[in-house]
């Protein structure tokens, strides 16, 4: 009479826990990081600070810097050029410069200036920008 | 009886079993009250989320490898032990397992990776989570760590004020990487906020709000009644808050402001001045754009806008005013951040004569400078009110130094429960503290009747910013190994006549020194000894030019003398030097680095044209570099071009990572810059093709 009443309590239980760890994780593999608002507030600044003089406010490539430079700068609004470059890609031309990537020195390197964060915040602010 | 009788020996028979099954559910129910606790633990739902983390890491995992460590992972409570900051143990990562693990970027909460900051993912070690977070970092179980089922116990700081978390040990005025902090910290000082509240730290603030004694002879009592019912529907760029003053209130404080007396050196020159005869407007007009006044004010809304709005000038306060104020302001308001000029007799006429001309309220009334003829009663009520209302915690006499503190002190906010806050009639807010503070900076007076706080008519990022500065002050300050200090520098001011020359000038107005003066101009003084050479910055003194057009804030003409301007030059380059900036660059280096030639191909092929104009050609970013070699000490162009952000942290002329020997071949090629009869423009058009 006891040992069928514990053995129920067992089964109910390793059942129960059995259940809840078969719950599905939510398939998240595939999820796109969501940039935090923390890190879209230091892109945003540091874009305002160190990009907007040439490639404009909203990345549409008037900055008023942008008429003394031969290449103009880019717009980075533009959706072609959106798809075209990955995160790293931008990155990499922010760190290293036009010159670093075979385009304009007007492009200056910016990998001695900002921090890895800096910069991976700031491209996260480029990926938002709609140009003109 | 039969029946009785049957049942009997049943009932013997039976006897034991009653006895048997007692034991029986005695047990069951002794081994059920047994399992409870091991049950409450297995069931504890941090082991399903532990659980749950390890299937995700599984099936996220890109290696063999990976995922076996994610299979042994044991379920068990983690936790971060602080022992030298207050001895905290944060458990948050019980269930926020994904917090340092860069699989979890983009995963559920509570797995999430932490978002990159100064401190994370590498200090999860030494500042623990509720440092930044706040909440309970014993508990174990959401509602708990989260603090949102005590009402005594802190709760975690919500997202939109995360960054008051940073401020807890950064205690400077600016703090790297919080913009939100530092934009509310210095709103904090702007709106005055410390004149009536007291806050650890700001003890000696003194609002820069001017002085009323000189009202009656300064404005008319109908200008003074649109102001007191709202400075800022007056001037735009008005510090003062609005009282929310009756019509009632509005008279009688009227009458006491004009019935202070003014005091004599300052009434006889205001009379005075007002006999004066009329100046040249149009002559005013061109001193005032030179002595560039909106560097602080504004015009139409252009300018600065840390001072007054000019555009109705003439209509706000009499001639007599205007001029004696221009002459000497420091005699007016000894704390104000204008400079005295030093503007002839006649300069003074001018510009007021401009004002009178051009920069009055055209729709005004003529009588809106009519002085107010005082009634004593209405004064004597207007006294009481201005004590009562709390002017005087701003409008310091000139005389004195001494402030009350109006207003309740606002240390520890951080660190205060929401049931210690009176909610008053506010039954829609939700009981938290930063709530209670958004709704307070909002509509003070909103909580119930006869409170005294003004409005300040701050938008919502503006409150944001505010209730985030206020909720870094803890109780308690953190232990000193975590305080975080602003880096020390040389902060002197010279005494003498020096000394009286910068506070003349009011230099720390515009120009920080260390970590004091004002941030409105880009140039700090710190280390302008080592920068600059002295005959340039006499030149400078006595006639500043725009050195980098795309400012609206230039420095201004302040008309001082060649005597002066060679004083503070000296002492300039005397004081604020740096001692690791050697004079002469070039000592101990080969010659070859000496080469201008290869530097100027170096300034082509970095690309510093599409920054500064040399010669014709050029952008307009940074500074124009023809006269180089006029203005900058080639140690500080090599300092500079080696790391320019030493010199200030937000500079934005890039770090090129040069070598020494790049970075003196371009000072040698700069050093060329003005001291050829013609400066040649570098050769354009070389670098490389898009």
């Amino acid at each position: 009479m006891r040992r069928p009443g514990v053995l129920l309590l067992m089964v109910a239980l390793v059942a129960f826990a059995a259940c809840r760890r078969s719950l599905p994780a939510k398939p998240a593999g595939a999820a796109l990081p969501s940039p935090s608002a923390y890190d879209l507030e230091i892109g945003r600044n540091v874009y305002l600070a160190y990009c907007a003089t040439c490639h404009g406010e909203k990345g549409a490539g008037d900055g008023f810097n942008a008429f003394n430079l031969d290449p103009h700068p880019r717009d980075l609004g533009d959706p072609e050029f959106q798809k075209k470059k990955s995160d790293a890609d931008l990155a990499d031309v922010i760190r290293r410069g036009g010159a670093g990537v075979g385009l304009s020195s007007l492009m200056p390197p910016w990998g001695h200036t900002l921090n890895d964060r800096q910069i991976e915040d700031v491209v996260l602010y480029i990926r938002g920008l709609k140009g003109s | 009886m039969g029946v009785a009788m049957g049942e009997r020996p049943a009932g013997m028979t039976e006897e034991p079993m009653p006895l048997r099954r007692l034991f029986a559910a005695s047990s069951l129910l002794f081994l059920l009250v047994l399992a409870v606790s091991p049950a409450k633990n297995a069931l504890r739902p941090y082991r399903f989320l532990q659980r749950q983390f390890r299937d995700l890491g599984m099936s996220r995992a890109t290696s063999l490898k990976a995922a076996e460590a994610y299979a042994n992972q044991p379920v068990a409570i983690r936790q971060i032990w602080l022992r030298d900051f207050d001895n905290r143990v944060d458990r948050c990562t019980t269930c926020h397992l994904g917090v340092a693990d860069p699989v979890m970027i983009g995963a559920p909460e509570p797995f999430r990776t932490h978002p990159k900051t100064a401190h994370t993912p590498d200090d999860f070690d030494r500042i623990g989570c509720t440092s930044c977070h706040g909440g309970q970092g014993l508990a174990t179980s959401k509602e708990d760590a989260h603090g949102l089922s005590k009402e005594d116990a802190a709760p975690m700081t919500p997202a939109a004020f995360i960054q008051s978390g940073c401020g807890r040990c950064h205690v400077s005025r600016s703090v790297p990487d919080a913009p939100t902090l530092s934009a509310g910290r210095a709103l904090v000082e702007r709106a005055g906020c410390y004149a009536c509240h007291s806050v650890r730290g700001h003890e000696s603030y003194r609002s820069e709000a001017p002085p009323l004694d000189t009202v009656s002879l300064k404005t008319g009592g109908m200008w003074l009644r649109g102001w007191l019912e709202n400075p800022k529907a007056v001037d735009p760029n008005a510090t003062m808050p609005n009282f929310h003053l009756s019509a009632d209130d509005i008279r009688a404080l009227s009458h006491y402001l004009f019935s202070q007396p003014v005091p004599d050196g300052l009434a006889r020159s205001i009379e005075a001045a007002s006999r004066e005869p009329a100046g040249d407007p149009a002559a005013g007009k061109r001193i005032f754009s030179e002595s560039r006044c909106i560097t602080c004010h504004t015009l139409d809304g252009k300018g600065n806008g840390s001072g007054p709005e000019l555009s109705k000038i003439a209509s706000a306060a009499t001639r007599g005013w205007l001029i004696a104020f221009l002459r000497d302001p420091h005699a007016f308001n000894p704390r104000t951040r204008m400079p005295r000029y030093n503007f002839s007799e006649s300069d003074v006429r001018d510009i007021v004569a401009y004002f009178e001309e051009e920069l009055r309220d055209f729709e005004a009334p003529e009588e809106i400078l009519q002085p107010l003829r005082v009634n004593q009663t209405l004064a004597e009520k207007g006294a009481i009110l201005f004590r009562n209302a709390g002017c005087g915690s701003c409008h310091v006499s000139g005389s004195t130094n001494e402030v009350e503190k109006f207003g309740p002190d606002l240390d520890g906010f951080g660190d205060r429960r929401a049931a210690s806050l009176d909610f008053g009639r506010r039954h829609d807010l939700p009981r938290t503290v930063p709530s209670w503070l958004v709704a307070k900076i909002e509509s003070p007076r909103s909580f119930a009747d006869g409170l005294k706080m003004p409005s300040y008519g701050f938008d919502e990022e503006q409150k944001r910013a505010i209730v985030t500065a206020l909720l870094s002050n803890g109780a308690q300050p953190v232990p000193e190994k975590y305080r975080h200090h602003a880096p020390e520098t040389v902060a002197m001011i010279p005494g003498g006549r020096v000394g009286e020359l910068f506070s003349r000038y009011r230099c720390l107005s515009c120009h920080q020194v260390g970590n004091r003066g004002d941030d409105i101009s880009t140039a700090p003084l710190t280390f302008e000894g080592s920068k600059v050479r002295r005959e340039w910055l006499i030149e400078y003194l006595l006639l500043p030019y725009t050195l980098r057009p795309i400012l609206p804030e230039r420095m201004p003409i302040l008309k001082m003398s060649r005597d002066e301007a060679t004083l503070l030059a000296d002492a300039i380059k005397t004081f604020y030097v740096d001692p690791a900036i050697a004079a002469d660059p070039f000592v101990g280096r080969p010659a070859s680095d000496r080469d201008p030639a290869e530097g100027e191909r170096l300034y082509t092929t970095l690309g510093c044209r599409g920054c500064h104009i040399i010669g014709a050609s050029g952008g307009y970013v940074g500074p124009p570099l023809t006269d180089t070699s006029k203005r900058l000490e080639p140690g500080w162009i090599f300092h500079f071009l080696k790391n320019p952000q030493v010199w200030r942290a937000d500079l934005r002329c890039p770090n090129y990572g040069l070598t020494d020997t790049d970075a003196l071949r371009l000072t040698a090629y700069l050093e060329t810059l003005g001291s050829q009869a013609a400066a040649k423009p570098p050769s354009a058009g070389k670098e490389s093709p898009r």
